[in-house]
């Protein structure tokens, strides 16, 4: 059908304001609901490397955990607590995005700090976010570290596309398990844990995980990262063992 | 294609109160389940399936999308095929395709988060599967809406049965499993070998290739 | 150095057939001879090298969030990404129009042997997928156009060396039910267990 081009005009005008104005109705709309999801997977997260939460299926049991056990603040590199950025905008540590600060010098990075408190207000352990590259695309995780800024409590790592059943079982509780007690400090120097090639080894130490066969490359992915973020952070120790536990409330 | 479509006009002409489920109607709904399915047959719409289909859970999720987008686009596209011009149709389908998409892809992130992760990109290459576009093309800019949306289900369903079979067999061999429930470990044979070779892309075109020979053999159809 | 390793990658790692499946349609349907698949190979990384470009400037500078701060300060959180989709299928349709018209003109020769490809493009998987996972992987423009290329190359090669297989085919004696598509998809499949041994380089 021959048509004139002032009607195809009209047309696509027509056309293209109905179906952006759906689309913008929908996307306002669903704005809420999207915005509660991705919060609720940061807390997860969060929440996951300290504690086992797989038994909570209520979103809001999850938020309300959270926000009762949770307190959160964001360091610069030299372990000082950040506020507020240039303009004067209050910062989220939550809303901090470790992927982007990855792309920026480690010395301009933001870092969240998320602490854990006990019942009686003590913090019982601290949870640092972590990213990488693994072999194919990144990595990241989050690493929970008990009270004594040493010893890991808790690990649990994310990927982007790790291969299936083989860098990809850095997800897995198997492999995250293996972390759980192990220490970051040999004598006051930062070591950090690192996981060796192969699997089935015998006589690690403290600082040393069990390999994924068939993975060395996303190990030493895993490895760089823990390495890389744990450096990041030490200021923050530092200063936290210095100062104490009060001085952050 | 285009002489089925010329055909169902002229029938619909000489019989306007056709009933709701006639032969023909039953036909354009059967019809691409099995002798002639989109992906089997008409080779079409296989881009953005098969990579989602390591394990069952996300190829249902997937298949509903495709199901949504397809008898959507279908009845869309037929409410107004008498108003698009037909210089710009194809962008016209497009537009309408892609509105249709970035829905479902808004509605998984809102209330399916998990499952948007899992799918990323998958979901916005609905728009340009193969089967969406060649519905319209071929059937809905020359039928009625509800002859649309019969076909329109008659596709998405031909398209998820298919991508279903080889999600199962994929999960079954690759990951030992049936919807994330290990069936292997239930029977007590904890030691079975999931098969690398299925989680990958190669396993994905191997289960399909079995399936279209195993389709086509029942079928009768040859390709010459 | 990072932009040749992203082609790379892009071209055998990552190829778009044989690790994504996108493009697969035309893939499997043009692919019967060789001076066809590489008339539509050609027109593939063409195509694949303009768009995820102009996919990147408009995601950069007027789809993700923040990105029309050039506009002034009030604009500065509005987020379109919901428009995503719908932006880059019609970049990509006008782009192919563009070029189609561009090579018309300029050079009738090519267009003799890329013409009837190009309006197929425009609904080939990967050319939407290639922007699509450009803007998951936060590239720069550099790598992004280097992404580009590389994923076209690498569509380019499959459907060279998937025709050459298919034309000897002819004379092989096949399964009646496996005859066309299940056969070649059996053979996607052995070509991809052969890309696969790329996998051990790193980068």
């Amino acid at each position: 059908m021959q048509r004139s081009n002032t009607y195809i005009i009209i047309f696509s005008a027509v056309l293209t304001i109905i179906l952006g104005g759906m689309l913008s109705l929908a996307s306002v709309g669903l704005k809420p609901a999207q915005d509660k999801q991705i919060e609720l997977d940061t807390k997860k997260k969060i929440l996951g490397a300290v504690m086992d939460i797989s038994n909570i299926k209520d979103p809001n049991e999850i938020l309300s955990l959270y926000d009762q056990k949770v307190t959160s603040i964001v360091v610069d590199a030299e372990g000082n607590t950040v506020e507020a950025d240039a303009k004067g905008n209050k910062i989220v540590a939550e809303k901090v995005s470790v992927q982007k600060n990855y792309r920026l010098d480690k010395s301009e990075r933001l870092y969240p700090v998320y602490m854990f408190k006990n019942e009686s207000g003590k913090t019982e352990a601290y949870v640092f976010p972590m990213f990488g590259a693994g072999l194919w695309d990144w990595i990241s995780g989050y690493i929970a570290l008990d009270g004594d800024l040493n010893t890991i409590r808790g690990i649990a790592f994310d990927h982007k596309q790790e291969t299936p059943g083989l860098g990809a079982r850095i997800t897995s509780q198997e492999i995250q398990g293996r972390y759980v007690g192990k220490t970051i400090f040999e004598a006051g120097e930062l070591v950090s844990v690192s996981m060796v090639k192969g699997e089935g080894n015998a006589g690690l130490t403290d600082h040393q995980v069990d390999g994924m066969s068939g993975a060395t490359m996303t190990g030493k992915g895993v490895n760089r990262m823990l390495e890389e973020y744990l450096g990041c952070y030490q200021p923050f120790f530092d200063k936290v063992k210095s100062e104490g536990n009060l001085a952050l409330n | 294609m285009s002489t089925e479509t010329v055909e169902v006009k002229e029938k619909v002409e000489k019989k306007p109160a056709e009933p709701l489920f006639s032969k023909r109607r039953r036909g354009i709904v059967k019809d691409p389940l099995s002798d002639d399915n989109p992906i089997t047959i008409q080779v079409l719409g296989i881009c953005s399936a098969l990579a989602i289909t390591i394990k069952m859970e996300p190829t249902i999720v997937m298949s509903i999308a495709v199901i949504f987008v397809i008898v959507f686009s279908n009845l869309i596209i037929s409410l107004m095929r008498n108003l698009i011009p037909g210089r710009v149709r194809i962008i016209v389908q497009l537009a309408v395709i892609a509105t249709l998409v970035t829905l479902v892809s808004e509605v998984l992130k809102a209330y399916y988060y998990d499952m948007y992760k899992v799918l990323g990109a998958f979901v916005g290459l609905i728009i340009t599967n193969c089967i969406v576009m060649g519905r319209l093309e071929a059937f809905a800019m020359g039928n009625k809406p509800y002859d649309s949306i019969l076909d329109g289900l008659g596709s998405g369903f031909g398209y998820a049965w298919i991508i279903m079979v080889v999600a199962f067999f994929r999960e079954l061999f690759g990951s030992g499993s049936i919807l994330n429930f290990k069936i292997f470990e239930a029977i007590g044979w904890d030691t079975f070998p999931t098969n690398g070779l299925m989680v990958d892309s190669i396993g994905a075109f191997m289960v399909l290739g079995v399936l279209i020979w195993v389709q086509r053999t029942k079928t009768g159809y040859v390709e010459h | 150095m990072d932009i040749f390793n992203i082609a790379l990658k892009a071209t055998f790692i990552d190829n778009m057939i044989f690790a994504y499946f996108l493009g697969m349609c035309s893939f499997l349907a043009v692919s019967k001879k060789v001076s066809t698949a590489f008339g539509l190979g050609m027109a593939v990384v063409f195509v694949l090298t303009i768009t995820t470009p102009v996919n990147w400037l408009l995601q950069e500078f007027v789809l993700k969030e923040g990105a029309l701060k050039w506009m002034g300060a009030s604009f500065e959180t509005v987020d379109l990404t919901f428009l995503q989709f719908i932006m880059f299928i019609a970049v990509i349709a006008s782009m192919v129009q563009l070029v189609e018209m561009v090579i018309e003109k300029f050079s009738p020769a090519l267009y003799g042997s890329l013409g009837i490809f190009l309006p197929l493009i425009a609904v080939n998987c990967s050319i939407l997928g290639a922007s699509l996972f450009m803007v998951q992987r936060d590239y720069t423009i550099a790598q992004a156009t280097a992404y580009g290329f590389g994923s076209g190359l690498g569509w380019f090669l499959a459907i060279i060396a998937l025709a050459a297989i298919r034309e000897r085919l002819k004379y092989s004696h096949v399964p009646a039910g496996l005859k066309g598509l299940g056969i070649t998809m059996l053979i996607t499949g052995l070509m991809g267990l052969a890309f696969k041994s790329f996998i051990g380089i790193a980068l």
